[in-house]
């Protein structure tokens, strides 16, 4: 059971928001869509949930034309906040579970289920408008997956969550993943992409820079990313044969980033000289710095 | 069966938040308010207001017998009194008026003298008594006999209505016409309201579910077409309701008040028109709710934010005001040139059509025409609004409606 596009591009007149975008999702797996604010995630979600028709390519789920499939397989959590003000938390989840089919005994104890689990029990019988933003972002959550969708979409899932909530969110990923629902989620936040996702996709201006597993992506780059205790001034570290950039880290270690894997025994030579070194890590680099690195972006 | 039941769960969603809001019930109370008011006017005028009637005082310089015609009228307290005592109780305040009357070379004349100027209705409801006085004082200056007097007293003459077109009917009388406007005006003031309301409800229910993004959650589960028909049909419902409930309670306030004595007047004045009258009001009703309630639910997919709402149903709402003051010029003359134009304009006709059926002598063809002319613009809007709907209901833009309108042809084409 999959989710595939293939070469699916989707044109606005002259403007080009997705092109020749192609990835496989298999079943219970987490997959990352990542990309700067604009670069086509909301696009390439909406042409997979049928709420925009693509201009060129195909979206399948399982074999069959996504159009086709019933729509109650799929959850989908918005970027921003989507649901009702005025309802109260549990009418609104009884609401949306309704819409699914679900039967009202199921209904009640997923609510129950959910609720407690995501800590809003003080909070069931309250309107949704008088909600701080982080629990209306966990209402919506419960709501968009509380039918147990097989395939669930979340763009920008952690967004105004505070760290506790946040972990608590990862974990009911994690937990859904366990119960066999494929996932596909956005995120600014390259650590829990890195986290959560199994596969990823680079999106850069509606172009995929890559497709494929994390660790792939990383053994593009290699094991660049050198952490040393040094004494040596940083100038002098530039230096070096094979250093390319040279920062620090919050300990003061030197973090040298090098051309190439194969320049660390040279350096590991340099810095031990036959001696114990208290650090000497190499590693490869944080998705955050790819990330930084393929799309070359000052933020992300 | 699926989509019936998603259907349904929106609909039975729509309808139970709509009746439960305090406007809902405010409105409906106020509706129920303003008919009590209406019914249980002499009541309540008689709690406000005292019940005694205000002494006009009557000064009689001629010989004519005024006190049967004094006697015959109940509104005021009059009074015959002599010239000082008048003048002394006028000035006073104790009388409300007094009127002198005088011989004027064969005619009765009058002088009304009041300490404030009257009232428009006091003031014509006064000359109106004066006006039949002289009459019959003029007749008693001719030496005329009693019979000569009865003959002229019952000198009304009567009228009936014949047309030489064989095709037309004979027409209606003035009585049926005088009916017809009457109805037609609360017809025509019903449509309007409810109109402007459900509108303006369906508009901003739109506009709020996608200013809130709880219809992009909801366009997951349900198709946009689905979504556009639950709409209409829960405001649809909503707009039933209350027009049951309004007219429940106004049926059963005349039915069961005043030993349905106003129920009578009111079956007296309904009897006076006919079915097919009231099968179309019916339909134009309807159809001119329906009709609007698909252009709001279209406006309403337009805008990015419910405060946008008022903005772009602004046009619809001049097109029904349009229509209700033409429906209102009609109370004067209802066979004008502007009335038979907008009573085939569909946005306007459920107001005005009516009128042209029930106070004019209108050929059968005209309704049925401006009928299908109503139902055919429904059935098209129904579906150009749901194509666009389509389109729209995800769009975020900003500018006015036709800004809106290029911005959801340009990012979905």
């Amino acid at each position: 059971m999959t989710l595939q596009l293939e070469k699916v591009t989707k044109r606005y007149r002259d403007f080009t928001a997705v092109q020749n975008l192609n990835f496989t999702i298999s079943k219970g797996e987490i997959f990352g869509l990542i990309g700067q604010n604009g670069a086509g995630k909301t696009t390439t979600f909406r042409m997979i949930l049928d709420l925009q028709d693509t201009t060129e390519g195909i979206i399948m789920w399982d074999g069959k034309p996504i159009k086709k499939i019933n729509r109650d397989i799929l959850g989908y959590l918005p970027e921003e906040r989507g649901i009702f003000p005025q309802m109260k938390v549990e009418e609104q989840l009884f609401f949306f579970g309704e819409l699914r089919g679900m039967e009202k005994e199921t209904l009640k104890k997923e609510i129950d289920f959910w609720i407690m689990r995501f800590d809003l029990q003080e909070k069931r019988h309250d309107k949704a408008e008088t909600l701080s933003k982080g629990n209306q972002q966990k209402v919506q959550l419960i709501a968009s997956f509380l039918h147990r969708p097989k395939f669930l979409i979340l763009d920008e899932p952690f967004s105004g969550l505070d760290p506790v909530n946040m972990e608590l969110l990862k974990n009911a990923i994690l937990f859904l993943k366990e119960q066999g629902m494929t996932i596909l989620f956005s995120s600014h936040q390259m650590d829990n992409v890195e986290e959560l996702c199994d596969h990823l996709c680079l999106l850069k201006r509606g172009e995929s820079l890559f497709s494929g597993s994390l660790l792939d992506l990383k053994k593009q780059y290699g094991k660049t990313k050198l952490t040393v205790h040094s004494d040596m001034a940083d100038t002098d570290l530039e230096k070096l044969s094979g250093v390319k950039h040279v920062g620090r880290d919050r300990d003061g270690h030197a973090v040298l980033t090098l051309e190439d894997e194969s320049y660390a025994r040279a350096l590991f030579e340099h810095f031990s000289n036959g001696q114990y070194i208290e650090k000497f890590s190499l590693d490869y680099l944080s998705l955050h710095e790819i990330f930084k690195e393929k799309v070359g972006a000052t933020h992300v | 069966m699926r989509l019936m039941s998603k259907f349904s769960v929106l609909v039975k969603q729509l309808y139970k938040q709509k009746i439960r809001t305090l406007t809902f019930r405010l409105m409906t109370l106020l509706y129920l308010g303003l008919i009590c008011a209406f019914i249980f006017w002499p009541e309540i005028k008689g709690l406000l207001f005292s019940d005694d009637a205000e002494i006009v005082s009557v000064v009689n310089e001629t010989d004519f017998d005024v006190a049967p015609f004094l006697q015959g009228n109940d509104q005021f307290d009059w009074q015959v009194v002599d010239a000082d005592s008048a003048k002394k109780n006028v000035e006073e305040g104790e009388y409300y008026a007094n009127v002198t009357l005088t011989d004027d070379q064969g005619k009765l004349s009058a002088n009304i003298t009041s300490l404030d100027p009257l009232p428009l209705n006091d003031q014509q409801s006064i000359s109106g008594l004066i006006s039949q006085m002289g009459q019959m004082y003029a007749m008693a200056q001719m030496d005329l006999t009693a019979e000569q007097q009865a003959v002229l007293l019952s000198a009304e003459p009567i009228i009936s209505m014949h047309t030489l077109n064989e095709q037309a009917s004979d027409g209606k009388s003035t009585e049926e016409k005088q009916a017809g406007i009457f109805v037609s005006y609360a017809i025509g003031f019903v449509i309007y309201i409810f109109v402007a309301t459900y509108l303006s409800m369906i508009t901003t229910e739109v506009a709020s579910e996608k200013g809130s993004r709880a219809l992009e959650m909801l366009l997951v589960s349900v198709k946009p077409e689905t979504h556009f028909r639950s709409k209409l049909i829960g405001v649809f419902l909503v707009a039933i309701t209350q027009f049951a409930i309004i007219f429940g309670a106004l049926f059963l306030l005349l039915r069961f008040t005043y030993g349905g004595e106003k129920w009578t007047l009111v079956t007296d004045l309904l009897e006076s028109m006919s079915i097919g009258y009231f099968l179309y009001v019916i339909g134009f009703l309807f159809g001119t709710i329906l009709m609007y309630l698909i252009l709001g639910a279209l406006f309403g997919s337009l805008v990015s934010k419910v405060e946008e709402a008022g903005q772009v149903m602004m046009p619809a709402l001049m097109m029904t005001l349009i229509g209700f003051y033409v429906m209102i010029s009609g109370m004067g003359n209802p066979d004008t040139l502007l009335i038979k134009v907008f009573s085939y304009i569909p946005f306007t006709s459920g107001m005005v059509m009516p009128m042209r059926i029930g106070a004019t002598d209108i050929s059968s063809i005209e309704p049925i025409i401006s009928f299908v002319l109503l139902v055919g613009t429904t059935l098209l809007l129904y579906v150009i609004s749901l194509t666009f709907y389509k389109r729209s209901v995800l769009t975020y833009s900003s500018g006015g409606l036709i800004q809106k309108i290029k911005t959801v042809f340009k990012v979905t084409t």
